[in-house]
C-alpha cells in the first residue's frame, strides 16, 4: 500500500498543534476532544440521574410517604432517571466517549471519517440534555415513565408542554446518535489500517460496529413513533387515540421495536471493552475470537425480532407468545458463547487482578445474574405474574444499568492512562471496586424478593409487607453512592496528580493499536497508517 | 480536513458509504410510518386485538351448529361525550352460526345535537376472527338530537369454522364491547342545528317510535331473536 504513505505528509511536523481556549472545545473536530466532552457530559448527566435515584430510594426506604408528597413529582423523578441514564449517561459514555476516543486509535485512522459531523453529534446531544432538564420545570414535568406509553403521555393526561419538551429532547438525542452511527460505521468500514481485515479487528471495534448498525436501524423508528405522539398531542392526529381509530398498543409495538435493540446498544460496547480487558490482563488472546465477533452480530440481528416480550400482557394469542418466548430464549445462546469465551480466556491465563480486570469480572458476574432472571422473565406465563414488578426492575438494572456501568468504569480505569497520561492509584481503585460491587448487589438483589412478593414499580408507597428489604435496598444505594463519588474523586486525582503513565502500562497482554502511541495520546495520531504486526491485533491463536 | 488521511480502502469513498447509511436511516423512518396502515390491515385480516370481521350475509341454515355460546354485551362512554349508552339486554345465548340481532340504546343528555362514533372489540381477542358482523351502528357515525333516545341494532353471527380451531374448544362466552366517543367531524350535528330538518332519523339509529316495526320485522323473517338471559 505504498500510495498511503504519500497521502498526507503536510501535517505531522506540527504534531501537537491545536486550537486553544473555548474554541478548542466548541468548534472541536478532534475525535479525542469530542470523546472527552461526551464522557464529561455523561458524568454530569450521571450525577443528575443518580440524584433522582437517590430521591427515589430515600422515599422507598420506609412504608408510607416520606417526603415526596406530590405523586406526579415521583413520576417525573422515575421518568427523568430513566431518560438520563439511558440516553445521556450510558450511550454517551460507551458510544460517544469510548467510541470516539478509541475507534480511530484502534483501527489506525487519524480521526473519524466526518469530523465536523462528529462535532454536530455532540452538540445536538448537549442541546437534548438541556431540553430534557427544562421539561422538568414546566407544568408538572413529564411523568410518563421512559416508555411514554399513551394514553398517559397524550394530551389528556399530560396536557402541558413538558412531554413535548421531552419528545423533542429525544428527537435531538436520536439525531445525534444516528449521525454518530453513520460516522462510526464509515470509519470502521473504510479507514482501517492496511492489513486489518474484518477478522483482525479488535473486539471493541466489532462491538462498536454492531452497535452503530443497531442505532441506525432502531433510532429512526423511535423518531417516527415520537413524531406520531407529538402530532397526536398537538395536531389532532389519532395514531394512538382509540377515539379516532388508532391504537395505544401500536405505540408499544413501535417503542419496543426500538427499545429492545436499544438495550443491546447499551450492553454491546461494554461487551467489547470487557473482551479487551479480559484478554489484556489474562495475557492471552481472546478465546474463540470469531465466535465472540459473530455472537455480537447474532445478538444484534435476533434483538430485532423479540420486541413483544416486553408486552406479554396485552392479550396476544398463544402462538404469538410462544414465538416471542422462543425467540427471546435463543438470545441466551450467543450470550452464553460470550460468557464461556471470557471464562475460557481467563482459564490458564497469567491473570493480573488490576482494577480494570476486577471490573471486567464484576461485569461478567452481574451480567450472568441479570441474564438468568432474563430467561425467567422470557417465559410469557411467568411474565404475566412479574410484569411491572420490582423483579423486572432488578432484572434490567443488573444487566443494563450496573453491568453497563461496570463496563464504563472498566473502560475508564483501563484507558485513563491513555486519555490523561497518568496512572490511577491502584489501591484506591480496588477499594472503589469492592465498595461499588457490594453496594450495587445490596441495592438490587433484594428487589428480586420484593418483585416476587408482588411489589409494583413506579409507586412511591407500599404496604408494610414490603418493608425491610426496601430499607436494605436503600442502604445499598447509599453504599453505591459512596462508590460513585469515590470514582469521581479517583478520576480527579489521577488527572491532577497521578503518576506518569508509559505508552503501554499493561505489558505484553495489551496488543491493540492504541497502546502503540504515547500516553497521553497526542492531539494527532496515526497520521501515517500504523504497521499492523502479524501478532499485534486481538486475533485468535489459531 | 487537511489532516485526515482519508479512506484506506479505495474501493468506496466515505461520502458514498455515508450516503447509503443515511438512506437506511431515512428508510427506517419510512418503515415506522408505513407500519401504521400495515398494522391496521394486519388487525383486520387476523382479528388481532379483538378486531371483528364484517360479513355480507349470514351462513346457510344447514351449517348452524348445535353448540351454544353466550354473547355478553358491554358498553362504555368516553368522558367527553354527554350520552347515556347501554345494551338493551345483557346478553344472549346463541347457536354457533345463527344470525342474531341485538340492540343498544343511546340517549343524548346534552342540549345540543352531537355526532358520536362507536369503537368495538370482542374478548377473548382470539375469538374475534370468528365474530362476524353483518350490520352494525358502529359502521357509521350517529347523530343524536338533544334528549333524543335511539335504539341501535347490531346483526352478527359466530362463524361455524370455529369448530376447527382447537384453541377455541372450551370457548363458552364472547363479550362484545362498544365505546362511544365524540366524533371528530361534528358537521352533521351543525347541519341539524341550522335547518331543524327534524326528520329525526340518524344514519343508522332507529327512532323510538319505529322500534315495534323493527321487532315485528324480526318476527316475520327467519331470524330468531336471541333468548334473553
Amino acid at each position: 500500500m505504498s500510495d498511503l504513505t504519500s497521502v498526507d505528509n503536510s501535517a505531522h511536523d506540527h504534531h501537537d498543534h491545536k486550537p486553544t481556549g473555548w474554541r478548542r472545545w466548541a468548534y472541536s473536530t478532534n475525535h479525542k476532544d469530542i470523546g472527552t466532552m461526551y464522557i464529561f457530559l455523561a458524568m454530569i448527566a450521571g450525577l443528575l440521574g443518580m440524584a433522582a435515584s437517590m430521591a427515589i430510594r430515600a422515599e422507598l426506604a420506609l412504608p408510607e410517604i416520606q417526603f415526596i408528597t406530590d405523586s406526579q413529582f415521583y413520576n417525573v423523578l422515575v421518568t427523568a432517571h430513566g431518560f438520563l441514564m439511558v440516553f445521556f449517561v450510558v450511550m454517551p459514555a460507551l458510544i460517544g466517549g469510548f467510541g470516539n476516543w478509541f475507534i480511530p486509535l484502534m483501527v489506525g485512522a487519524p480521526d473519524m471519517a466526518f469530523p465536523r459531523m462528529n462535532n454536530i453529534s455532540f452538540w445536538l446531544l448537549a442541546a437534548a440534555l438541556v431540553l430534557l432538564v427544562l421539561s422538568g420545570f414546566v407544568q408538572g414535568g413529564a411523568g410518563t415513565g421512559w416508555t411514554a406509553y399513551p394514553p398517559l403521555s397524550n394530551a389528556d393526561y399530560h396536557p402541558g408542554p413538558a412531554v413535548d419538551f421531552a419528545i423533542l429532547s429525544l428527537h435531538l438525542a436520536g439525531a445525534s446518535s444516528i449521525l454518530g452511527a453513520i460516522n462510526f460505521i464509515t470509519t470502521i468500514l473504510n479507514m482501517r489500517t492496511p492489513g486489518m481485515s474484518f477478522h483482525k479487528m479488535p473486539l471493541f471495534i466489532w462491538a462498536s460496529l454492531v452497535t452503530a448498525f443497531l442505532l441506525l436501524l432502531a433510532l429512526p423508528v423511535l423518531a417516527g413513533a415520537l413524531t406520531m405522539l407529538l402530532t397526536d398531542r398537538n395536531f389532532g392526529t389519532t395514531f394512538f387515540e382509540a377515539s379516532g381509530g388508532g391504537d395505544p398498543i401500536f405505540w408499544q409495538h413501535l417503542f419496543w421495536f426500538f427499545g429492545h435493540p436499544e438495550v443491546y446498544i447499551m450492553i454491546l460496547p461494554a461487551f467489547g471493552i470487557v473482551s479487551e480487558v479480559v484478554s489484556t490482563f489474562s495475557k492471552k488472546p481472546i478465546f474463540g475470537y470469531l465466535g465472540m465477533a459473530y455472537a455480537m452480530a447474532g445478538i444484534g440481528v435476533v434483538g430485532f425480532v423479540v420486541w413483544a416480550h416486553h408486552m406479554f400482557t396485552v392479550g396476544f394469542n398463544v402462538e404469538t407468545r410462544a414465538y416471542f418466548v422462543l425467540a427471546t430464549m435463543v438470545i441466551a445462546v450467543p450470550t452464553g458463547i460470550k460468557i464461556f469465551s471470557w471464562l475460557a480466556t481467563m482459564w490458564g491465563g497469567s491473570i493480573e487482578f488490576k482494577t480494570p480486570m476486577l471490573y471486567a469480572m464484576g461485569f461478567i458476574f452481574l451480567f450472568v445474574v441479570g441474564g438468568v432472571t432474563g430467561i425467567t422473565l422470557a417465559n410469557a406465563g411467568v411474565d404475566m405474574a412479574f410484569h411491572d414488578t420490582y423483579f423486572v426492575i432488578a432484572h434490567f438494572h443488573y444487566v443494563l444499568s450496573i453491568a453497563t456501568i461496570f463496563g464504563i468504569f472498566c473502560g475508564v480505569f483501563y484507558w485513563l492512562p491513555k486519555m490523561c497520561g497518568n496512572m490511577y492509584n491502584e489501591t484506591l481503585g480496588k477499594w472503589q471496586f469492592w465498595i461499588t460491587f457490594i453496594g450495587v448487589n445490596i441495592l438490587f438483589f433484594p428487589q428480586h424478593f420484593l418483585g416476587m412478593a408482588g411489589m409494583p414499580r413506579r409507586i412511591p408507597d407500599y404496604p408494610d409487607a414490603y418493608a425491610g428489604w426496601n430499607l436494605i435496598s436503600s442502604f445499598g444505594a447509599l453504599i453505591s453512592l459512596v462508590g460513585a463519588l469515590m470514582f469521581i474523586y479517583i478520576v480527579w486525582v489521577t488527572i491532577r496528580s497521578g503518576e506518569k503513565a508509559p505508552a503501554n502500562p499493561w505489558g505484553e497482554g495489551a496488543t491493540t493499536l492504541e497502546w502503540t502511541v504515547d500516553s497521553p495520546a497526542p492531539f494527532h495520531t496515526h497520521e501515517q497508517a500504523p504497521e499492523l504486526e502479524p501478532k499485534s491485533a486481538a486475533q485468535p491463536a489459531e | 480536513m487537511q489532516l485526515s488521511r482519508q479512506n484506506t480502502n479505495h474501493r468506496v469513498s466515505n461520502k458514498f458509504t455515508a450516503f447509503w447509511l443515511a438512506a437506511i436511516a431515512i428508510g427506517m423512518v419510512g418503515v415506522a410510518f408505513a407500519s401504521e396502515p400495515l398494522y391496521k390491515l394486519f388487525c383486520e385480516v387476523t382479528g388481532y386485538a379483538g378486531t371483528t370481521r364484517v360479513a355480507a350475509n349470514a351462513v346457510s341454515n344447514d351449517k348452524i351448529l348445535e353448540r351454544v355460546i353466550e354473547i355478553k354485551f358491554d358498553s362504555n362512554v368516553n368522558a367527553k361525550l354527554p350520552w347515556r349508552f347501554r345494551p338493551v339486554t345483557n346478553g344472549v345465548k346463541v347457536k354457533i352460526g345463527e344470525e342474531v340481532i341485538a340492540f343498544y340504546e343511546a340517549t343524548n343528555l346534552s342540549k345540543k345535537p352531537i355526532v358520536g362514533t362507536a369503537l368495538f372489540n370482542v374478548t377473548p381477542y382470539t375469538s374475534a376472527q370468528y365474530f362476524n358482523k353483518i350490520e352494525c351502528f358502529c359502521f357509521s357515525e350517529q347523530v343524536l338530537k338533544p334528549g333524543e333516545t335511539v335504539q341501535m341494532p347490531v346483526t352478527f353471527y359466530v362463524d361455524p369454522n370455529i369448530k376447527n380451531d382447537v384453541w377455541e374448544n372450551d370457548l363458552k362466552t364472547i363479550t362484545l364491547s362498544y365505546t362511544f366517543f365524540m366524533a371528530e367531524d361534528q358537521s352533521a350535528a351543525i347541519k341539524i342545528n341550522k335547518s331543524e330538518a327534524s326528520m329525526g332519523k340518524a344514519a343508522f339509529g332507529v327512532p323510538r317510535n319505529q322500534i315495534r316495526e323493527v321487532f315485528s320485522y324480526i318476527g316475520d323473517s327467519n331470524l330468531k331473536k336471541g333468548e334473553n338471559l
